[in-house]
């Protein structure tokens, strides 16, 4: 695909729209309560795609609403976990009520699975998940998830084979990304390298728009560079009530506030959604109701303290 | 001397006492970050803290509630990507002890932290492996730390999703995981066990203070190994107590001190 130096910036409206559709398989950014694709999820949530997959390796908010939304078909992913807030709760009802298909990993897996797609190769081999009830799984529509195969260097040995995972659309929220897409990821980057490398489109949102120049700059800090990127959509406070590192700490109050609202499920669930997703017209609509000023700056204070 | 103390706190100071000073080490959250920040403070300067999501070797503030917690970013040699922690670290074979936790422990020490009922229509899910299958397949120890109840103790896993022994003392070895195999150790709140290599199965170290053959037996659903002679878990010190509620966990956010 040929990719031209042009701004790539646009609203999460319009990049949600014309990017993510329906039956999509999507990748999904972030770790438990680190730089979730928040603001882009929500806007996934208020235009109602249908019949999601999702893939990712340690996926929390952003997979237990969508799963909640009732906008996903499968997950494949290495753990659904908030840590210390809990489990993923709409995901795990989901998935004991047999409403969505799951096919397990671990987490390394899945990076590994998104390594191969980012390398054109069809499959890559690990050591890990032997012995397990995890390479047991059946797998969708009789495609076995998982091969077990012997070392051609030595037929003593067997590895696994994972095949590629590459993503219809992945989701990224970052700190920093110029108009063209050269973006720059603060702190831990988990899957995301391999899996924004291995997807056929791209949605970044970020914290600051900055200029080529900057990025040019220091061209060793573009964690992901441009032709990977399809959009650039600018949203401080992207990842709320998720951290984006060096920018603002979790809340964890939104979070304990969502996570009794998803264990509870029912109308308790509904009305969460009703007043900060669905309610809201945009991401910032929805800080102002989840939060305000004065919050997001105590949060902005609380990241400066641990840095 | 002996300062009062809770079950937790023994349970964390034990597990800590075995990382050693220099170790490479790999850590979620919860009571194994509680302990390898316990080891790291006290006896383990020089421990490399390595987390899944990509930091090597950070100072850690306390008390980091995710691994993800910008805390655990705080002046580390590197923060890298999850390829490069579960792979290029944990895979690769550099990790001297690797922490699991799970909602089930079988006699051969596998780990079952997926479901339980039937793996179609789970009666319970729980998260998922998550790093800890990685960590169990490729760790030199393996530190399993769990409360200590009847039901976590099965004869089997209802799931197995992270491996110990497999089935015996050649489970490994059939299933292909990778050489050497591992020292697999349990604390919990009323013992230490660790895998008898030739039986393959989880045998009783040590007991907790105060609690007796008899009581773990009736609370663990397997009969573990039993060597002539037990030994009882040494208290922990006034000292590793200090560091555990004053630079570990200060706001006891995973040690609750009531």
């Amino acid at each position: 695909m040929a990719r031209k130096f042009e701004s790539k910036v646009t609203t999460a409206s319009e990049a949600v729209s014309r990017l993510i559709h329906d039956g999509a398989t999507v990748g999904i950014g972030g770790q438990t309560i680190g730089r979730c694709s928040m603001a882009l999820v929500h806007e996934m949530v208020r235009q109602g795609k249908k019949d999601l997959r999702l893939v990712g390796c340690s996926m929390s908010m952003t997979m237990d609403l969508l799963v909640g939304a009732g906008l996903v078909r499968s997950t494949e992913c290495g753990t659904g976990n908030l840590e210390r807030y809990g489990g993923t709760f709409r995901w795990r009802r989901a998935v004991e009520e047999g409403r969505i298909e799951v096919v397990d990993h671990s987490h390394l897996a899945m990076a590994l699975r998104f390594l191969a797609g980012s390398l054109g190769l069809p499959f890559m081999p690990s050591k890990s998940m032997l012995g397990t009830d995890i390479l047991r799984q059946e797998g969708r529509d009789g495609v076995p998830p998982f091969a077990l195969v012997s070392n051609p260097w030595d037929r003593e040995d067997r590895v696994v084979l994972l095949p590629a995972c590459t993503p219809d659309v992945s989701i990224v929220h970052a700190q920093r990304a110029d108009e063209m897409g050269n973006v720059v990821i603060d702190g831990f980057t988990t899957h995301e390298p391999e899996m924004v490398r291995a997807s056929k489109a791209v949605v970044v949102s970020c914290e600051e728009l900055v200029s080529p120049d900057d990025i040019k700059g220091c061209p060793d800090r573009t964690t992901i560079p441009y032709l990977y990127v399809d959009a650039v959509v600018v949203q401080p406070w992207g990842a709320y009530p998720t951290a984006a590192h060096r920018y603002y700490e979790h809340d964890d109050a939104h979070i304990l506030s969502y996570q009794r609202a998803a264990r509870a499920g029912g109308s308790q669930y509904e009305e969460y959604l009703d007043r900060y997703v669905r309610g809201c017209s945009t991401f910032d609509e929805f800080l102002e109701e989840a939060a305000g000023p004065a919050r997001l700056e105590e949060l902005r204070k609380a990241m400066e303290a641990v840095i | 001397m002996t300062a009062p103390f809770i079950l937790d706190e023994l349970m964390v100071v034990e597990a800590s006492r075995h990382i050693s000073d220099g170790d490479v080490v790999l850590v979620g959250t919860g009571l194994p970050m509680v302990a390898a920040l316990m080891a790291l403070k006290s006896h383990a300067p020089n421990m490399c803290y390595v987390v899944e999501t990509g930091p090597i070797a950070p100072e850690v503030i306390p008390t980091p509630v995710s691994v993800s917690d910008p805390r655990v970013m705080y002046r580390a040699a590197r923060v890298g990507s999850l390829l490069e922690s579960l792979g290029g670290v944990l895979q690769r074979g550099l990790v001297d002890v690797g922490f699991i936790g799970g909602a089930q422990v079988d006699q051969f020490a596998n780990v079952n932290s997926t479901l339980i009922g039937d793996s179609a229509r789970p009666k319970v899910r729980f998260p998922g492996s998550g790093g800890a299958n990685d960590v169990a397949s490729h760790a030199k120890k393996v530190l399993i730390i769990t409360r200590h109840e009847r039901r976590r103790f099965p004869t089997h896993c209802d799931y197995v999703t992270s491996p110990g022994y497999v089935d015996g003392p050649h489970g490994r070895k059939r299933a292909a995981l990778p050489t050497p195999y591992p020292d697999v150790v349990v604390v919990t709140d009323m013992t230490v066990m660790s895998i008898d290599k030739q039986a393959g199965r989880l045998r009783v170290d040590k007991l907790m203070p105060g609690v007796s053959l008899e009581h773990l037996l009736e609370n663990t659903g397997f009969e573990p190994m039993q060597p002539p002679s037990i030994e009882t878990t040494e208290t922990p010190s006034p000292a590793e107590l200090r560091v555990l509620r004053e630079e570990v966990d200060p706001g006891n956010v995973y040690v609750k001190r009531a």
